[in-house]
């Protein structure tokens, strides 16, 4: 869009410039990075994090200093085993070992790697990669030991599938086999991040407890990109969706994008869209363990965007065609409203799924399940949240008042009072301007004694006029 | 339900004839089934209530005491559930007319079987409650209640009939006889007389593209067999570790869906899809309830559109399940979706239709 295509965009929705203004201008990060004090491959690591992430290197740059060097060079360490795994240049015999063997890499200095192709689009990480090496090897030995476990599991999980689709068929069938995927490549991030927040004491410990919750973070993130990216993927070449959801809908994949099966495709996005919904209450559930701002933050924002790309794909037959994306003005109200609390977030997070439901068609085979999960989320929400107390419903009950309602109640009363005073002044108005034009009408000669004398005979309607045709 | 050693012989039921009663009798028949059941009600059990054949019958009326001490001085039960009590019907829901005899059947047949059941040695009495002893003062929304909620003295005839008939209940908890209560929100299921007929009924009336309010208010809906479920369940805590005794419990699916995605549901059953959607502020229909109130009361009759109604369609009622599920150990069986299935192909065969098969393709 050009300058002009903006100023038409953005004329004809001010709430959204509104929201993009608000962010630029009055956002301030809850911890500003000190840049002056940084090292050489401290500059080197933040500058790799800008070229591999947008969307996260602003977040992680925000975050409490203890855990920023830790995320960040946990983002980056995944990211180069993301760089292995993505190269189909890379033979599997060279991959394998790398990718199984990449925790060690971590404790080796100066390791670097070149063996990517040149249209490797992070290629560079991996070449300079000893910055992130020295970096790793200064962090303290607690955050290593979580960074190293992650890293050797989804190295492992990543050679695994890597293995499988060089030698047999790796298309994702069961749901099961989706969630596993998901899980190794998002599901692990939950579980190294919590694991890091605990550690450095602005998570609630109880949270490990609950594996549960921190890989539904995960699963939730990932899903949602696998459900909009549906269309770039295919023409990629690469699918995600479980063979077990969409053959329900359509016998072969490319089906889904046809404009045949259009209907039948929408059902399958359905599905696909409450699959990743049943997470939800885990993710808010997560994040209501959290105790330091920037770390809430570093988690809401891409849940809350989360939830608006689910709303925008759902029954949305775009995304079938090209790559949908929360338009820039709700991307900015999201992130203003993801960086306060919880219950703000909730708010968010009712309001899409509010929308959601709202699109929901009974024709669609899924119907009362997306109904039901969308009950769940409004129904934990009041669980955390509650819009009222069993204790206001007894002072109810019992016809007792608060202050608050007694002053309403007065407030009400008078309004009341001044209704009625308005009424009668209107009505004694209307007396007198009755009372002028008759009188005006007496003046004037009007009979109103014939005239009263006619209705007492039940004389309501003048008399009919003669009608000369009888004569 | 894993089939556990009995705890009780002998369990009569009051209404087993009925729709929640002879649901509570084929559960406690499957769970339990070397246990002698016996059914009290009015009528005798018919096809439309299928109730276990090993049960026997006895016809008596509950609101003469003398019948009902003696029927249970000669069956001597160990376990008595009573879910005998008047519904009034959905026009007569919001007026006062049948406030006398459901009073009666409600509160004094209650006392009644509660004398009773104490003079011939019970040791456990379920009772089946409402979560209307709450709900049906419909001055406030009942978001997410929980059993601290109070009950309201003064709200509909039925609310008000079950909550004085279920303080009894509770207040004569003892060591001796263990009492509880058990709360179901609204019902549906095989013989539903109320709900799903009169959602279906829409459908005719060409009243299904109407929404009446934001139509985003959450309604709990129960399936039969879960409350029969969590009857037994009740019976078996006060005969073993007695932790429900003299406690209510709200029981439900804990699915709660809007009362507009219920109805979609429903009418999507039975292939109709309103074609398009109209909204009426919750003012404007209780405006248009009152003048309707207004109409029958001038021409007699009871109103079916009414101020009742409106607020009914557009109240905000589900509860927490968690006393039930931590202290009774209660969870659905079946869920809301294959419920409602279930609930319309009954009434779909008791209309003598035959449904789409676009909604049997589902089973699967």
């Amino acid at each position: 869009m050009g300058l002009v295509g903006n100023i038409l965009y953005y004329s004809i929705r001010p709430a959204e410039l509104r929201s993009i203004i608000q962010w630029k201008v009055w956002h301030n990060p809850v911890h500003e990075r000190n840049e002056t004090d940084e090292t050489e491959t401290q500059k080197a690591c933040f500058k790799f994090l800008d070229l591999t992430s947008r969307s996260f290197s602003a977040v992680i740059k925000e975050l409490h200093p203890e855990l920023l060097l830790p995320t960040t060079v946990f983002y980056l360490v995944l990211r180069g085993l993301d760089t292995i795994e993505d190269d189909t240049s890379i033979p599997l015999e060279t991959k394998e070992p790398l990718l199984r063997n990449f925790k060690d890499i971590l404790d080796q200095d100066g390791w670097t790697f070149d063996g990517n192709r040149p249209e490797e689009k992070d290629r560079e990480l991996l070449v300079q990669f000893h910055n992130v090496v020295t970096e790793f090897k200064i962090l303290k030995p607690a955050y290593q030991a979580i960074i190293k476990d992650i890293t050797d599991k989804m190295g492992n999980g990543m050679a695994d599938y890597v293995r499988k689709a060089a030698l047999e068929d790796a298309s994702v069938k069961s749901v099961d086999e989706y969630d596993l995927y998901c899980y190794y490549v998002a599901g692990l991030v939950g579980e190294g991040c919590t694991r890091l927040f605990v550690e450095a004491e602005f998570g609630n410990p109880a949270l490990l407890k609950r594996p549960r919750l921190h890989k539904s973070m995960g699963l939730f993130l990932q899903k949602t990109n696998i459900i909009r990216d549906v269309r770039e993927d295919n023409d990629d070449n690469r699918r995600f969706w479980p063979k077990a959801i969409w053959s329900k809908h359509v016998d072969n994949f490319d089906d889904l994008f046809k404009p045949e099966y259009r209907e039948a495709a929408l059902n399958c996005n359905s599905e696909m869209i409450l699959n990743a919904l049943e997470h939800v209450e885990d993710c808010l559930f997560y994040l209501a363990g959290l105790r330091e701002q920037s770390v809430f933050n570093f988690c809401a924002i891409p849940q809350a965007m989360a939830i608006a790309t689910l709303e925008l794909c759902f029954r949305n037959p775009a995304m079938f065609e090209r790559n949908i994306k929360i338009t820039k003005g709700d991307a900015c109200q999201l992130m203003m409203e993801s960086t306060q609390n919880l219950r703000i977030l909730c708010d968010v997070f009712r309001r899409y799924i509010r929308k959601i439901h709202k699109k929901n068609t009974p024709k669609d085979p899924n119907f009362l399940k997306i109904s039901i999960v969308c009950g769940k989320v409004e129904k934990f929400i009041e669980t955390i949240f509650p819009s009222q107390k069993a204790e206001d419903a007894k002072r109810r009950i019992e016809g007792a008042q608060t202050e608050e309602e007694a002053a309403k109640a007065r407030q009400d009363a008078e309004t009341r009072k001044d209704v009625f005073v308005m009424m009668a002044l209107m009505g004694v108005f209307a007396f007198f301007i009755t009372a002028i034009m008759v009188g005006i009408a007496w003046a004037l000669g009007a009979r109103f004694d014939l005239a009263w004398q006619e209705l007492k005979r039940g004389n309501f309607s003048p008399q009919k006029p003669v009608k000369h045709s009888e004569l | 339900m894993a089939r556990s050693s009995t705890p009780f012989q002998r369990v009569l039921i009051s209404g087993g004839s009925g729709f929640v009663g002879a649901a509570t009798a084929r559960a406690f028949a499957e769970k339990h089934p070397e246990c002698a059941i016996t059914i009290i009600d009015l009528q005798p059990p018919g096809p439309t209530h299928v109730v276990p054949d090993s049960a026997s019958f006895i016809r008596i009326d509950i609101t003469n005491a003398d019948e009902t001490s003696k029927v249970l001085q000669q069956v001597r039960p160990d376990v008595v559930v009573h879910t005998a009590g008047i519904v009034p019907s959905l026009a007569e829901r919001f007026g006062r007319r049948l406030k006398k005899h459901v009073w009666r059947v409600n509160v004094e047949g209650t006392r009644n079987m509660l004398e009773a059941a104490k003079g011939s040695g019970v040791d456990a009495f379920v009772y089946t409650s409402t979560c209307c002893v709450v709900t049906d003062d419909m001055r406030m929304p009942y978001p997410n209640i929980d059993e601290g909620w109070p009950t309201s003295p003064t709200s509909l005839i039925y609310g008000e009939s079950k909550a004085a008939a279920e303080a009894l209940v509770i207040q004569q908890s003892s060591d001796e006889m263990r009492t509880c209560a058990i709360r179901p929100s609204v019902l549906c299921g095989p013989g539903d007389y109320q709900l799903v007929p009169s959602i279906h009924a829409c459908i005719a009336k060409r009243e299904t593209p109407f929404v009446i309010g934001t139509g985003l208010n959450l309604w709990d809906v129960t399936y039969v067999t879960n409350i029969a479920d969590a009857h037994v369940l009740g019976a078996e805590n006060l005969m073993t570790s007695r932790t429900a005794a003299g406690e209510a419990f709200f029981i439900q699916n804990n699915e709660p869906i809007t009362f507009r995605d219920f109805c979609l549901a429903i009418w999507a059953h039975f292939g109709h899809f309103p074609s398009f959607e109209l909204h009426i502020p919750e003012g404007l229909a209780y405006l248009a309830g009152m003048v309707s109130e207004a109409l029958t009361w001038i021409s007699g009759g009871a109103a079916t559109l009414s101020r009742g109604s409106v607020r009914d369609a557009c109240a905000i009622r589900y509860a927490n399940g968690e006393k039930a599920r931590l202290i009774l150990g209660y969870e659905a069986r079946v869920g809301i979706e294959e419920g409602i299935r279930l609930s319309c192909e009954d009434y779909a065969r008791r209309l003598g239709i035959e449904l789409p098969s676009s909604s049997k393709q589902k089973e699967e």
